[in-house]
Order: C-alpha cells, then structure tokens, then sequence
C-alpha cells in the first residue's frame, strides 16, 4: 500500500508539472530567442528593440563584434556545421565565398522589396538572394570648403584632373601640405579605393566579360603614384594608416580632400566629432571626360546562417529590422538607409545634409564586377593592397605591379 | 565522509600502489586531464593532419579529396612562405636576446632588498597582463609617423611603420616588452633559491662579481633559462595580434603564423593552412627539445 501510494504521488506530481506547462504556454505568448552578430555600427535602437520582443516574444540576443572578426566566425562555424548566430551580418564582399561555400540560407522577398531595395543586388548569386542590405554604404567626396575658399578655389572640381589643380593651389597657398586623403595601407580599404578611382577615372574594373581591365588599372596606379611621389599632393603617411585614421585626419583640417563613406556625413558635421564642422561638404565623386562621377557601393546586409536553428523567428527579426520605421530610427543612428523610399523620405524633410548631391551620387553607382562577386575576391583584394603598398613604400613600378596583379588574377580565375 | 566500500575500494587502491602492482586508480585520477587533452589536443591535432593532407577549400565543398603530401610540398616551395619564416626568425633572435638580458637584468635589480621592491615588481608584472592586441596598438600610437610619442620626442618625422625591417625590429622589442615580466619573475624565483652560502663562499675565495656571476649564478639559472626561452619562442614564434596591430596584414612584414591565417582564414584553403600550422608546430617542437637537451641541467647543490 506503501509502495502504491508513492507512485501514486509521484505521477501526480508530474501530471500537475504537465497542466502547467501547458496552460503557461496558453496564457502567454510563446517565447523564442534568437542571437544577432552585428559590428558596433549596426547595433538596433534598443527601445525599438525592446518593443519588437514584446509584440512577438522573440527575445534577441545581441552579440556586437568587430566587422572583420564576424567573417571569421561565420566561416569557422560553417566548417563544424553550426551558426555562430541566427542573424548575422553579411558584408557585400563575402558573397561569393559564402554563397559557394553554402553558409547562408537563401531568403524569399517580394518584388516590393526587391524594387525598394536596389543593393540587393549585391546580395544575390545564381539569382538567389543570400542576405538584405540593412545599410547602404557608397562613396561621396567631401571637402574641406574654408581650405578651397583661402587657396582661392571657387568651383567645385568635376574631373580628377581639377582635383589635382585645386589640390597644388591648395597645398601652394600654404593652407595644407598634403590636401589628398586617400588610403594606401596594407587594408582591404585600399583595394576598394583604387576600384572607385578605376571606375570613375579610366572605366571599367572588371569587363563585362568577367576579365581584368589592365589597361585602366595602370592607369590609375600610376596616377597614384604621381601624388604621392612627384606631386607630394597624398601624404606618404597613408601607407600606413587605416581608413579610420585617414577620415580623422580630415575631420580634423589636416586634409582638405577625400572620398569616403557616406556614412561619414554625420559625423562631420557634428561638432562633438569634428572640427570641420559646417566647412565639410559633400560632393560627386569628379568623374572624366563625359563621365561626371562613378560610385561604388559597399553596402551591409544581414542573413541567416544554414545551420541556424530559429529560421523563422530570424526571419521575423530581419524583416522588423529593414522595414522603413526602423530604417528611420537607424538612420538617426548613423545607419544610411538602404530603402529608396525613406531615403527619398529623409530629404524631402531636409533631414540628409547636402541631401541633392546624396541623392545625385546613389544614383550613379557602378557594379565593380559585372558578373557578380568572384568567390576569390579576398586574394585578390590582398595581392592588390599588398602589390600597391610596395609600390609606396618601396618603389616597386606600377607596370610591374600590374602585371603581378593580373597575373595573380589569371591564376584564380583558372582556379575556379 | 565516505561510504564503506569506496573507502575499502580506496585503500586498497592505494595499497596497490605502494606494491607497484597495476592497478586503475591512477588512471581513474587522471581520467578528467586525459578527456580534456583527448577533446582539446590530441583530437584537434589529428583532425588538422587530416585537413593538410587533403585538398580542402571552404569554397568548392564538393572537390574534398585525399592529396597526401602536395600541401606540403606547395608550402615548402612557396617563396611567400620562406619570406614569412625568416621574418618570424628575425622577430624571434630580436625578442629573446632582449627578453633574456632586460628580464635576467630587472630581476637581479628586483633580489635586492629596497623599500619600493614590492611595487616595483608589482609595475614589471603590467605588460604582461596587457592582452597582445592592446600592447599591439598601445605601440602603434607610440611609433605613428603623424601623432607618434616617439616622433614628438625627437623632433622628427620618421616613418617607423613602413621599412620592413623597422617594422620586424619594433614587432621583436613590443614582444619583449611583454615577454620580460615573466622572464624577470622566473629568474627572481630562482636567483632566490640559490643558497646565499654559496656567494659567502665565492667571496671568502677572493671571487670578483664578474666571476661570481658567471661561474655560481649563470649555471644555476641554467633551468630557468631554458624555461624562458621555451615560452619566449613560442611567444616569438606565434605572434599575431602584435603584427596586425601594426602593419596589418601586410606581404612585406607578414610572419608564418599571419601566412597561416591568411591561407585558412581569408582564402579559406584549409588543406594548406593546415600544412603550414604542422611545419610550423614541428618547427616550435624542435626548438623546444633542443632548449632542454642543451641549456637545461638539473641543479643540483653538493
């Protein structure tokens, strides 16, 4: 009897532990957690945040690192089949790595999106579309305006070969020695700078075709090197300084000229942040002989890991992050956003400083590879910053480092 | 405290082992150890020689196939490769010859009995406990061509970070200045255990302190320095963070373990990555075990 009635007992009390259970999961909302591996720059709004768990129960976790160590955890996990995240951040030069090495999941999205969004484009290998842009991320110039109005430089330059001539008035008057930024660091900032350069002062890249414009290269390598060792208009310090240094130089007058992300408009502007305040302006990037400017686009997007385990709540997430509301809330976070529609939005309410030329420069954007993102893009992003910073730092000819490049560029493409 | 039977099961156990018979509990004792090396070591190594000799690229998954030794033939015929070793030697003789002379020099300065002793060993500890990375940048301000403290100190405007061998120079010096805190602690260890009657001796013998140094303090530190040397190499041989701090990733001043992490991590060419970590861990096993056949001698005190 003894016996009886402890087994009894004992199913009794998991029968009242199963009760409730299930009445808990009636009366509340079912609860999921997701993580979301985002560099500093990307991290949301944490009282939208905070709102968007509330309405679906999907708490999110934040796992905020640095850009470059986030490419590295996504492959790492990759390799031992799991996720380092449910979200994670996906940069436009990983693409076609990640998606020939199958990490990311692909994502269905409507033709609305798809028509608001124009960087996904980016984004998309085979037609798939692998990750959505959460930050739209294009070159724009800048300049110093005080430093263009003591030199006595009244137009603003269209074609680079005005840049320089401001730029030896400039540096001539005395106002500053090396009015030039531009990165020439071992980086990866460096590769994307002489891809924008190619493209707005010589042409194409990468042709049609998906072969090496040598020609157009060269010559802008050896316009590169023109400023820095005949000219003296780019200071050689930039052989070893970061994009991060390069723009604080700027900010803080010590340049007078530079190309850089468009994210930087805020900052610039800002007091607290620069000491150009007010003198920084945004410009078109100058362009050539019937071409007024090029850009670039570098944007950031988010996906979904293959091995994630919370598919549909990570997808939930996403779609709350790059929905227009929270692109506006972002944008104030220094995030520019990847809609047309809040884009357009934010200038028509004079939100976007020098919002006309903004405006101007996201619509000339050029893709540097025609045939989509080769999955080789890391080597030949570091045999480019490497192959240039010698011919900097150690007066390697440009005609030789050119070869090196397309020679190296020949050797992967036969790779593949 | 225990039940019976361990008790019992205890005892015998131990019994067993002063009889030097076999017996599981050692085995059962060192179990825990065993599994953690097993997972965390031995595994990790056996699974990294079978990615190097495979054709292992993270981006074409579908060519995986067994290629034996062909990785190991490209790194070793790899001119990149060859360049990366010589700049890690180049670091490794700079970072030791300093670490061994300023950690034997502080801790001889640390063994004599001053007031501030405690805090002064308590300061030599700092550069230790900085993590690489911050010690990495920590120098790159100091070195930086515009904003550098050096520079300001001079009066000049030098670009330390972009002469090759300036660079590997500062990469040895910023490594010894993390390295020489633990060197200077396990000398001050040791210098400590030396019996004071030995010196009391040298000295009613008429020994100089040149002598005294070199025929009584060197030889009895001779463990210590081989365990300096050991970790230093390692040191020397693995530094990263430092590098990239500062002169990122570049081909003029990358050493074998940038190689290294350049061919996995950003061409995501496992097989060949895996290559070079194995040549590189075979390279630090030999220099090890030719630190302890050599310099090191059991002390002994007749």
């Amino acid at each position: 009897m003894k016996r009886h009635s402890k087994g009894l007992g004992i199913l009794g009390i998991m029968v009242f532990v199963a009760v409730t259970l299930m009445a808990t999961s009636v009366a509340f909302p079912q609860k999921s957690e997701i993580t979301f591996m985002i560099p500093p720059w990307g991290e949301p709004d944490p009282e939208a945040l905070q709102k968007f768990t509330e309405e679906t129960g999907i708490k999110v976790i934040l796992n905020v690192i640095g850009w470059d160590e986030i490419r590295d955890k996504i492959i790492v996990a990759g390799v031992s089949k799991t996720a380092p995240a449910d979200v994670v951040e996906v940069d436009w030069s990983w693409i076609g790595e990640f998606y020939a090495s199958d990490l990311l999941e692909v994502l269905d999205v409507s033709e609305e999106d798809m028509k608001d969004m124009p960087t996904i484009s980016s984004f998309t290998a085979d037609g798939k579309v692998v990750a959505l842009p959460y930050g739209n991320d294009f070159r724009i110039g800048y300049y110093n305006s005080e430093h263009f109005e003591k030199a006595g430089v009244a137009q603003v330059p269209e074609t680079w070969d005005e840049v320089v001539e401001a730029a030896k008035a400039i540096k001539s008057s005395g106002v500053c020695e090396y009015p030039i930024s531009f990165v020439l660091s071992a980086t990866e900032t460096c590769t994307t700078n002489l891809i924008w350069l190619t493209l707005a002062r010589s042409g194409n890249f990468f042709n049609e075709d998906g072969t090496f414009n040598k020609d157009n290269f060269l010559a802008t390598l050896q316009f590169v090197n023109k400023l820095v060792k005949e000219d003296k208009l780019i200071d050689p310090v930039m052989a070893t300084s970061r994009d991060v240094e390069v723009n604080e130089l700027f900010s803080s007058g010590a340049s007078s000229f530079l190309i850089g992300s468009i994210g930087l408009i805020f900052g610039l502007n800002d007091p607290e942040q620069s000491a150009i305040a007010g003198k920084a302006k945004a410009m078109l990037i100058p362009g050539r002989k019937g071409v007024r400017t090029v850009s670039m686009a570098l944007p950031e997007a988010v996906g979904i890991p293959k091995y994630s385990k919370n598919k549909e709540a990570a997808r939930k997430f996403i779609d709350w992050y790059l929905s227009p509301e929270i692109q506006v809330i972002q944008y104030k976070r220094g995030v520019f956003p990847t809609r047309s529609s809040v884009l357009q939005e934010l200038i028509n309410k004079g939100e976007i400083p020098d919002g006309d030329v903004v405006l101007a420069q996201a619509k000339e954007i050029k893709p540097a590879f025609p045939m989509g993102i080769p999955v080789w893009y890391p080597e030949m992003s570091a045999t480019i910053y490497n192959a240039v910073n010698e011919m900097v730092t150690a007066d390697k000819p440009p005609e030789e480092v050119v070869e090196e490049i397309a020679t190296k560029i020949e050797d992967l493409a036969k790779r593949k | 405290m225990f039940p019976s039977k361990i008790k019992e099961w205890m005892i015998d156990a131990m019994i067993s082992v002063k009889s030097k018979r076999f017996t599981l509990f050692p085995y059962v004792l060192l179990s825990p150890m065993l599994v953690v090396m097993i997972i965390l070591v031995y595994y990790p190594i056996l699974v990294t020689f079978a990615y190097s000799i495979q054709h292992k690229i993270l981006t074409s998954p579908n060519e995986d196939r067994f290629i034996w030794f062909e990785n190991y033939r490209v790194v070793l015929t790899d001119r990149g490769v060859w360049k990366a070793f010589l700049n890690s030697l180049y670091v490794l003789v700079i970072a030791l010859l300093l670490t061994l002379v300023l950690g034997l020099l502080f801790a001889l300065i640390l063994k004599r009995e001053t007031k501030i002793k405690t805090i002064l060993t308590a300061c030599a500890i700092v550069p230790w406990a900085l993590p690489p990375i911050v010690n990495g940048v920590l120098w790159r301000w100091v070195f930086h061509p515009s904003f550098g403290l050096v520079n300001r100190v001079l009066g000049k405007n030098i670009m330390w970070l972009t002469d090759k061998w300036l660079i590997l120079t500062i990469v040895g010096l910023v490594l010894a200045w993390r390295e020489t805190p633990f060197a200077c602690i396990t000398f001050l260890a040791t210098l400590q255990t030396i019996p004071r009657e030995l010196y009391e001796a040298a000295e009613v013998d008429g020994s100089d302190p040149f002598h005294t140094f070199s025929r009584i303090t060197l030889p009895l530190l001779r463990p210590a320095i081989s365990i300096v040397l050991t970790i230093s190499s390692i040191a020397g041989i693995n530094v990263f963070d430092e590098i990239v701090a500062l002169s990122g990733f570049s081909n003029i001043t990358k050493t074998v373990m940038i190689e290294t992490y350049l061919h996995s991590f950003k061409f995501l060419n496992f097989g060949i990555g895996s290559a070079l970590i194995y040549i590189v861990m075979i390279a630090t096993s030999v220099i090890g075990i030719s630190y302890v056949r050599f310099v090191y001698r059991g002390t002994e005190y007749l």
